[in-house]
């Protein structure tokens, strides 16, 4: 049923196995590099404005979007914010149930002018509420490394 | 159609191993270049074609929508091309469709690769591209199939390594001009014939590299193109075709696929001898051996003449006949759908003698850019005039 259902026996000659044997590895690029750089060395979170249109965008990127303008600088954001709209998963990948459901929120970012960015929220399904305040909960620095889980998630304040 | 186009605008990035911009940044660093190259902004861009080559190089799935933003198209009509190593011609044929049938005036043209994120090499993302159940078990690569169609090649035409290995010395040395190049060398045939060998008789100088980089450039309609620039370089002819997917059961001495694509292309340019009327031209050469393999499906050299026309230095730049005067996938290197690309865009600088250090003499007046991919099967091509 579902997204549980599985085929787990071989059938002669009806199926073999393949795969693509690389694995990624991908570089953070120019913008994401500064963005996860200053959450791993000053707990800061950076976003960026286009000199030319105005537009916002967190995480800083290095270019405008809309109107093609490089974006050199960035500014600091407080992180908090507001839940968008979230959701509560129960099933995994593979269609087995979750030990524990995720809460996954998008969040409308302060400062930003309408910036959302979508992250874990720490609470229980039923304490979620959209238009709630938000913080972020970053990882212990001598534990970051420089990625999405030096931001553990969002917890409502 | 309903109006002829131009390109009036160009960018490209450095081809590098290892590039620390993400696809998206690549794809906007060539876009702003060309765009700023004609005056233009984003703005004045009606719709935005992407070429990008297979989605597993960089690990994303959807690459087209991925590198959308980088390639100026948001909220923009904007279609990906994708015709393996044949997209960086494609995604220029397609956008002179855009703009031919008089849907829109202006068109960016953009083609990013990121290879370098497929660990430890993109030659593994390729072995899926071959028969799952008769093939994938060999665990064929590219090379090996190229090896077979090289060997063939020689075969067919009593040809030697020796004969082949000069297009690798002649287009790394071009590439010591061009400021995008990855591997610009100066060598010599022997380099070529002791460097390291890979699949018989392909060895390490014999092929292009693992690229990461982007172009791009920018279309206009008739009216559009002559308001924008003085030196509009006109895309006269565009062909394509694609050989069976039974790659095995082709013969591997000639590339009928990319004659049936020049041959569209110059009909449509009304190219009656193209030897006498092409007077420079960028085949894709990804290998040594495809330089000469192209050149006579181009019908730019009889089958089995290539090189003795590369002997007689008939293909240098200040040759009669300049083949990839730009250094090549061998010598710029091979970001693929940007490798394509590159060349259109080394076309469009020569006709209007803006090539620098790279300038074939002679004031050329047409030619033509052509690419080769999917499973060693498609011909891309276009004719360009000033
Ligand atoms: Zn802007």
């Amino acid at each position: 049923m579902g997204l549980s259902e599985r085929i787990e026996r071989n059938v002669d000659l009806s199926y073999f196995e393949g795969k693509i044997p690389v694995n990624y590895v991908y570089t953070y690029g120019l913008g994401l590099e500064k963005f996860f750089n200053a959450i791993k060395e000053k707990g800061e979170f950076l976003a960026s404005r286009c000199p030319e249109c105005g537009a916002v965008y967190f995480p800083c990127r290095i270019f405008c979007e809309r109107c093609f303008s490089e974006i050199t600088r960035t500014f600091k954001v407080p992180g908090t914010g507001t839940v968008y709209s979230y959701t509560v998963c129960h099933l995994d990948m593979d269609g087995s149930p979750k030990k524990e459901p995720d809460v996954v929120g998008l969040i409308e970012v302060d400062g930003t002018e309408g910036a959302k960015f979508v992250h874990f929220i720490d609470a229980k399904p039923d304490k979620v509420t959209i238009g709630r305040k938000v913080k972020p909960v970053l990882k212990a620095k001598k534990d970051r490394e420089g990625g999405i889980f030096d931001i553990k998630g969002f917890r409502q304040v | 159609m309903s109006q002829k186009v131009a390109i009036v605008g160009a960018g490209i990035t450095k081809f590098v191993r290892r590039a620390q911009e993400t696809g998206k940044e690549l794809a906007w660093q060539a876009s702003k270049m060309a765009l700023d190259s004609c005056g233009l902004s984003l703005k004045d861009i009606d719709s935005v074609s992407l070429g990008t080559a297979p989605d597993a190089f960089d690990g994303v799935h959807m690459k087209g929508e991925y590198l959308s933003d980088g390639s100026g198209g948001w909220r923009k009509p904007y279609m990906r091309q994708f015709v393996g190593g044949g997209t960086g011609v494609f995604a220029p044929i397609h956008g002179w469709m855009h703009v031919a049938s008089g849907m829109f005036d202006t068109c960016l043209v953009v083609c990013s690769e990121k290879m370098s994120t497929c660990y430890p090499h993109p030659q593994g993302a390729f072995l899926t591209i071959f028969d799952h159940t008769t093939e994938q078990a060999l665990d064929p690569t590219l090379i090996w199939i190229f090896a077979l169609e090289y060997n063939r090649y020689m075969e067919t035409y009593g040809l030697t390594k020796r004969d082949i290995a000069p297009v690798s010395v002649k287009n790394k040395k071009n590439a010591m001009d061009h400021p995008s190049a990855q591997l610009p060398m100066d060598i010599t045939v022997d380099d070529v014939l002791n460097s390291e060998l890979l699949a018989w008789p392909v060895n390490r100088l014999d092929i292009s590299p693992a690229s990461d980089g982007a172009a791009a450039i920018v279309l206009a309609g008739e009216h559009a193109a002559k308001r924008i620039t003085d030196k509009p370089v006109w895309i006269d002819g565009v062909g394509w075709n694609l050989d069976t997917a039974y790659w095995a059961t082709r013969d591997l001495s000639y590339p009928r696929y990319v004659e049936k694509a020049a041959r569209m292309a110059y009909d449509m340019a009304g190219i009656k001898e193209p030897r006498r009327e092409i007077e420079i031209a960028e085949p894709y050469d990804p290998f040594t051996y495809k330089e000469l393999h192209h050149m006579e499906g181009l019908l730019l050299a009889d089958r089995g003449e290539a090189p003795q026309l590369l002997a007689d230095g008939v293909t240098q730049r200040d040759g009669d006949r300049p083949m990839c005067p730009s250094g090549g996938a061998l010598g710029v290197g091979n970001p693929i759908s940007a490798t394509g690309l590159m060349k259109v865009i080394e076309i469009f600088l020569q006709l209007r003698g803006e090539a620098e250090k790279r300038q074939v003499p002679g004031n050329p007046t047409c030619g033509l850019a052509q690419a080769w991919g999917d499973l060693m099967q498609v011909g891309t091509v276009v004719v360009m005039r000033r």
